[in-house]
């Protein structure tokens, strides 16, 4: 009796989390399909249900307020997102994994100070790089292109420590086998450790993925043409002077956070089992 | 392992020759392109085409940013990349990037060109320069007034506000609003708030108050006229129950009540009046219900008083780096024409710069409010409002923030307004010795105003003007 009763009680709880989580996106969801007037409503079903809003965004339907189409780019900065988390996911991935590796497997001297010097970077706020960072960019004429927003996020410290954690509870037993029968480094890397640190290259890349995808502050500060703007720099036409366009931006929200909800579904158990595997292992 | 790193690695270049292939590159077609950093909306698109009109050689791009945050603009200025043309929202932003060294001297241009400050209202006049010297020209002004909704005064049977009301005929006609039932039957509330800081800031300038002493050593938030505005907001809401209290505001924002939510409440016909600049207009083809029961009236008067609020502007500079200055100084010349002075009046965003440009409210209507009568008060509202006043001395955003915080004290009986004027005076006060002792260059500008060497102890020796403090 009393075990039922616990039960239920944590059924409980977790209902009310569950549903406490739940319902920003419902709201959003719900209020993609309302038009101004009950927008800020506290209601879920609209009253009077539009699905308006969704050519207005998608630049097929003129705005109400101005009779003109708002010139959104939405095909364009959704191409954009997805584009540059791929980049910034393959390569910091790529990255990472090199540096996990050198880490955790070779042998040289300072490798842990240095280790350490690395893990510090991850203490320094972003915004007091930001300058230094962006002057750089700027030296390199990387302002107001891909590169720009791809090549600085291509490295991680928080990637190379999760993958460096993966990596030293691969058994060295391995290494060495492998080194025996004639492997060089190289495929010591590719060969052994990589497929056995799977998971966590998984995990990597959906964090990194999903971080990349809603990068909003370096992407607007890097950014002045429109036509290289991800979807989160793109959505700001939508907030102005003018008045905030909630629907509209919760319209455009619900049709970009499409893939993000994919791909987390899809690679959800890797997600789990990776993030547990690095939390413990070191 | 290594096939799947190539699989990506192919996925990725595809992509990305597909984003540069599929990129417009700027033509070698001499035509100059100007960018301006101001807020993405639809409105901008229609000014900046019609300059592009007027000029072909120079087309303009919007660069957005954060709303009032300007990380961008200073991230992008300190490295020499900055836009061309800087929307600057407030006196103490432009004082700032005029010390960075970020905004040009328009004064040799301006007077030539036709957008110097006698091209606008005078009492923005000041908030376009430093030390003399103009660094910026208005986009558009605004001043508040009351819009309300006739239907709901017919509903109830009340009669319309009358020009030169006070604050007396505002709480009677609350009242009279909250006890007449309605014939419909519907409930409404008296007013839909669009900020309680704008709310305050203008009973503020209404009883004569004003932020500091005239050199900015001093904050004047502890007057008696100050603390005289906090006391009637208090009894506004907790006396005559004419603006919702705190209690009733959490409840209605969860249902549009305030803040954005306030315009929905207003506009959705729930509210009788709302206190909002011209620019709300704006948002009326959403809201075709509205169309012919608005009406507007000046902001209520203290008693022995004249009617007058808060003025303020969003003005554009130019920035001292930009390769295109005399193409960027064209566009300012455009904020004070006739042609651009049109794009503002028709989708009615706010006042235009050029007070010649709308002497009555003739000269406003437009499609979405053709009644002249109801743009008039917005015109003589700008004629008596006063910008706030500002001190070098501390950031404006954070005495801002402070006023918000001792508002909302309030407002939530935490504190009495006097208690709260006080405690935020002395905040203040405060913080303008904190920063004097640390800054030199604060102590320069001290020196300056004064007169006097600055010391340390300089607040002891300090005189506060004796009497009511002067006028804005």
């Amino acid at each position: 009796m009393r075990r039922r009763l616990s039960i239920a009680l944590r059924f409980a709880a977790l209902c009310v989390l569950g549903v406490t989580v739940s319902v920003p996106f419902v709201w959003m969801v719900s209020a993609s399909f309302k038009p101004r007037a009950e927008v800020e409503e506290a209601r879920i079903v609209p009253r009077h249900p539009t699905t308006r809003n969704y050519p207005i965004v998608l630049d097929m339907a003129p705005d109400p307020v101005t009779q003109q189409k708002l010139g959104l780019r939405f095909g364009r900065w959704y191409y954009n997102s997805f584009f540059m988390a791929v980049g910034i996911t393959f390569l910091q991935v790529l990255t990472s994994a090199m540096a996990a590796f050198a880490f955790s497997r070779l042998r040289w001297r300072g490798r842990d100070t240095v280790f350490l010097l690395y893990l510090a970077t991850m203490m320094i706020p972003g915004v007091v790089t930001m300058i230094p960072n962006f002057q750089i960019m700027v030296w390199l004429r990387f302002l107001n292109t891909y590169h720009g927003i791809i090549l600085p996020a291509a490295f991680s410290a928080f990637g190379t420590f999760l993958l460096r954690q993966f990596m030293l509870s691969v058994p060295p037993a391995l290494d060495e086998a492998a080194t025996m029968d004639g492997a060089g480094p190289w495929q010591v890397f590719w060969d052994v450790v990589m497929p056995l640190a799977r998971p966590g290259l998984i995990a990597l890349s959906i964090l990194t993925f999903l971080g990349a995808y809603q990068s909003f502050f370096w992407p607007l500060i890097m950014l002045n043409d429109d036509q290289y703007y991800p979807m989160p720099v793109g959505l700001l036409a939508l907030d102005s002077t003018y008045g905030r366009q909630t629907e509209l931006i919760m319209a455009a929200t619900v049709m970009n956070v499409v893939p993000l909800i994919i791909i987390f579904i899809t690679f959800q158990r890797f997600l789990v089992k990776g993030l547990q595997l690095g939390g413990v292992k070191g | 392992m290594k096939r799947v790193f190539l699989v990506f690695l192919a996925i990725f270049a595809a992509l990305y020759v597909g984003a540069e292939a599929t990129l417009k590159r700027p033509k070698n077609d001499g035509i100059v392109r100007l960018r301006w950093a101001t807020d993405a909306n639809p409105a901008r698109k229609v000014q900046t085409d019609l300059f592009h009109k007027l000029h072909p050689n120079i087309e303009v791009t919007v660069d957005p940013g954060l709303g009032g945050d300007q990380t961008k603009l200073i991230v992008q200025c300190a490295t020499g990349t900055g836009p061309d043309i800087v929307d600057v929202y407030d006196e103490q932003q432009m004082v700032a990037l005029v010390e960075a060294g970020v905004l040009l001297d328009l004064t040799p241009y301006a007077r030539r060109m036709g957008f110097d400050p006698s091209k606008t209202y005078p009492a923005i006049k000041n908030g376009l320069m430093v030390g003399g010297r103009q660094y910026r020209y208005p986009c558009n002004v605004w001043a508040n007034c009351v819009v309300y909704n006739k239907r709901v005064f017919d509903d109830h049977g009340v009669p319309y506000p009358k020009p030169n009301w006070t604050y007396r005929d505002f709480i009677e006609t609350a009242r009279r609003i909250r006890n007449t039932p309605s014939k419909s039957g519907q409930k409404h509330i008296v007013v839909a708030n669009f900020s309680n800081q704008w709310f305050y800031d203008d009973l503020l300038v209404g009883y004569g108050g004003r932020f500091f002493t005239p050199d900015g050593l001093t904050c004047l938030l502890d007057s008696k006229e100050a603390i005289a505005a906090m006391k009637l907001y208090h009894d506004l809401m907790y006396v005559h129950g004419a603006i919702p209290t705190a209690a009733e505001t959490a409840t209605m924002s969860g249902q549009g009540g305030w803040g954005s939510s306030g315009l929905t409440w207003f506009s959705t016909g729930r509210a009788a009046m709302i206190f909002i600049g011209r620019w709300y207009i704006i948002q009326l083809p959403s809201y075709p219900d509205l169309k012919g029961w608005l009406g507007a009236v000046r902001l209520p008067r203290i008693d022995g008083r004249p009617s007058t609020g808060v003025t303020d502007t969003r003005a554009a500079g130019i920035n001292v780096k930009s390769p295109y200055r005399k193409e960027a100084l064209l566009f300012l010349q455009y904020l004070a024409s006739p042609q651009y002075s049109k794009v503002i009046v028709d989708d009615g965003d706010s006042l235009p710069p050029n007070p010649a440009l709308a002497r009555t409210g003739k000269d406003l209507a437009n499609k979405i409010v053709p009644d002249p009568a109801f743009h008039q008060p917005f015109i003589d509202a700008m004629r008596d409002a006063h910008p706030l006043d500002v001190s070098p001395f501390v950031d404006d955003g954070l005495v801002m923030r402070w006023l918000k915080e001792h508002i909302e004290k309030v407002e939530n009986n935490v504190m009495r307004p006097e208690d709260a004027m006080h405690a935020l005076a002395a905040q203040i006060n405060q913080l303008i010795r904190v920063n004097l002792e640390r800054r030199p260059d604060l102590q320069r500008k001290y020196e300056q105003v004064t007169g006097r060497p600055y010391t340390q102890d300089w607040w002891r020796r300090y005189q506060k003007p004796q009497g009511a403090p002067p006028p804005l």
